[in-house]
């Protein structure tokens, strides 16, 4: 019996070995380095001085940190309402049926396997002004004059506006397929019983679809927030940052300050307070999936 | 209400096609042409030349080349990975199954983006930056995909592997002749996945990797855009040639990567 124990531990560990290996090496190594790489003046070629607690008392009074994490905030607020909005919607059309039925399917996925890169330059040249697509649209529907031109990147909320749109358009896929199959679940009796009872579209909508849909809604609202928070790549290409900063995430920030300004252990502190804000969003994130009647 | 449904539906259709649409018909004309309104992108003449000039002028076909090699890497190894260790997990037996179930949850809350600057300083000791090996590692330890997996494992009753023993079946005969092929569905949907997040993989090619030969094509692409900016005709060129390749990939694998999605959300 003994023996047996012992052999099904080896085993265990055999086959366990290639995943705790790499677990160890690239994700809790680097967790503990981390720490200690907060507390050095560390630069991208070597360990410098000691400075204890210094750059923790500097995070935490530090403008620029404080104003990136606002931005990412501010993401996080554009795009999850709007996100889960539009999820449904999508879900909502694509799931009526029609010839176009499949084709909608499709099309609605197609922009989430695009490179981000692709997705931000499409967005980048689409939001140019004088010829870029939705300008030129609009100068040939006449809603804008003659000479006149919005430059959508150059203002602090023009470029929100942007970055959002494109998310929405290159993100939104994964949530629509998810809304998707969560309304092609909902069965069909509960349909066919409220029309007998002579339910209008939108009572069957606010009153059976969207409570069904409820717990998958919860799921993706919150793995919004927690992804959206960690937003870079479509901030960096499409404005930069900017204008003068104002769109810059904290994560750009962390890179700058790691790799423009070679200050690894500082950079290292900020990812420890970003780390904080998510594993509080996380936690929420358990509480709310496991109170009860939340489901799933 | 149909109609409203219906416009609505269209209009939803024109602003998602749109931006694909004038990507490819900008990407075959001439480079320098005038336009003045937006219906001179969609007049020929026609041309294919800067199509040419970009596949043979620039390091993009090696690029895609660069993202296909590390994406299909990443994709078999994790999958093998996780589902050697969700097995383990699921059907053996050991001692502290429980507490190593909870260490890989842990893992869950530990977002790549907050470890990503010490992550880049171990790879450095390691000898990991600029090459395909410090793209590739890393991104093997996947704790969602070990736990989804186990939980397919899970599925499988337990009868039918005492079965396999009493017939003399070691550990391995079960792993490989019985779970993996009752779980296939359920890898290929994981490794599709893995496949399309790697092949977004940004910020981690990007810190480590300075050698453009070894650039992946999110961070290529962005190096050859600065030089083109005035015209659109090269960018658009070089964003058709990075799409059109995962897009028929996509038109391939649709009805797996819609299965694999909805099962990941059912999974939470």
């Amino acid at each position: 019996m003994k023996i047996k124990k012992i052999r099904a531990d080896a085993q265990a560990l055999l086959f366990l070995l290639p995943f705790l290996l790499v677990y160890g090496l690239f994700t809790v190594w680097p967790m503990i380095k981390g720490v200690e790489m907060t507390f050095y003046k560390w630069t991208l070629i070597k360990k410098m001085d000691f400075i204890g607690l210094d750059h923790y008392r500097q995070v935490l009074r530090d403008r620029e940190v404080w104003e990136a994490l606002w931005h990412s905030a501010i993401f996080v607020v554009l795009t999850t309402p709007t996100m889960v909005a539009l999820s449904i919607s999508l879900a909502l059309i694509a799931n009526r049926k029609s010839l176009l039925q499949k084709f909608y399917r499709s099309l609605f996925f197609i922009p989430s396997v695009l490179s981000v890169a692709v997705a931000s330059y499409l967005g980048l040249f689409v939001f140019q002004p004088y010829t870029g697509l939705v300008n030129s649209i609009l100068h040939l529907v006449r809603l804008l004059p003659e000479g006149a031109e919005i430059f959508w990147l150059t203002e602090k909320s023009l470029a929100w506006i942007v970055i959002t749109l494109v998310t929405l358009w290159w993100t939104v896929g994964f949530n629509f397929i998810l809304h998707l199959s969560a309304i092609q679940e909902i069965p069909d009796e509960i349909y066919e019983a409220a029309r007998l009872d002579g339910a209008s579209d939108n009572q069957i909508f606010w009153k059976i679809t969207l409570p069904y849909l409820a717990p998958i809604t919860r799921i993706i609202t919150m793995l919004q927030i927690i992804a959206s928070f960690k937003v870079f790549m479509q901030i960096y290409i499409i404005t930069g940052g900017g204008p003068l900063d104002q769109t810059r995430p904290i994560i750009q920030l962390i890179y700058e300050t790691g790799f423009r300004k070679n200050d690894l252990g500082y950079a290292a502190t900020m990812s420890y307070l970003l780390f904080v804000i998510l594993l509080v969003l996380s936690a929420l994130q358990y509480w709310m999936n496991n109170r009860k009647g939340a489901g799933m | 209400m149909k109609w409203l449904y219906r416009i609505v539906a269209l209009l939803m259709s024109f602003l998602f096609a749109a931006p694909l649409v004038w990507m490819l018909v900008v990407s075959v004309k001439e480079e320098g042409m005038k336009v003045i309104t937006v219906l001179d992108w969609f007049k020929p003449p026609y041309s294919l030349a800067v199509y040419k000039e970009v596949l043979t002028g620039t390091k993009l076909v090696a690029w895609i080349g660069n993202s296909l090699l590390v994406a299909v890497l990443v994709m078999v190894l994790t999958v093998a990975v996780a589902a050697l260790a969700g097995f383990a997990l699921s059907k053996i037996p050991f001692r502290y199954r429980t507490l190593t179930f909870f260490v890989v949850l842990s893992g869950l809350l530990i977002p790549g983006e907050a470890t990503i600057i010490p992550l880049y300083q171990v790879a450095k000791e390691m000898g990991l930056l600029n090459s395909y090996q410090g793209l590739i590692i890393p991104a093997l330890a996947s704790p969602v995909a070990v736990i989804v997996l186990k939980s397919f494992f899970d599925g499988i009753p337990n009868d039918l592997l005492e079965s396999v023993q009493i017939d003399g079946g070691g550990t391995w005969r079960i792993f490989s002749r019985i779970m993996l092929p009752l779980t296939r569905p359920a890898m290929a949907s994981m490794a599709i996945l893995t496949f399309i997040g790697s092949w977004n993989n940004f910020l981690w090619p990007f810190l480590s990797i300075t050698d453009d030969n070894l650039f992946t094509l999110p961070m290529g692409i962005p190096t050859l855009m600065s030089q083109y900016s005035e015209d659109y005709v090269k960018p658009m060129v070089i964003n058709a040639v990075a799409s059109i390749p995962v897009i028929i990939l996509f038109v391939a694998f649709e009805r797996q990567i819609v299965k694999g999605i909805s099962m990941s959300g059912i999974k939470g």
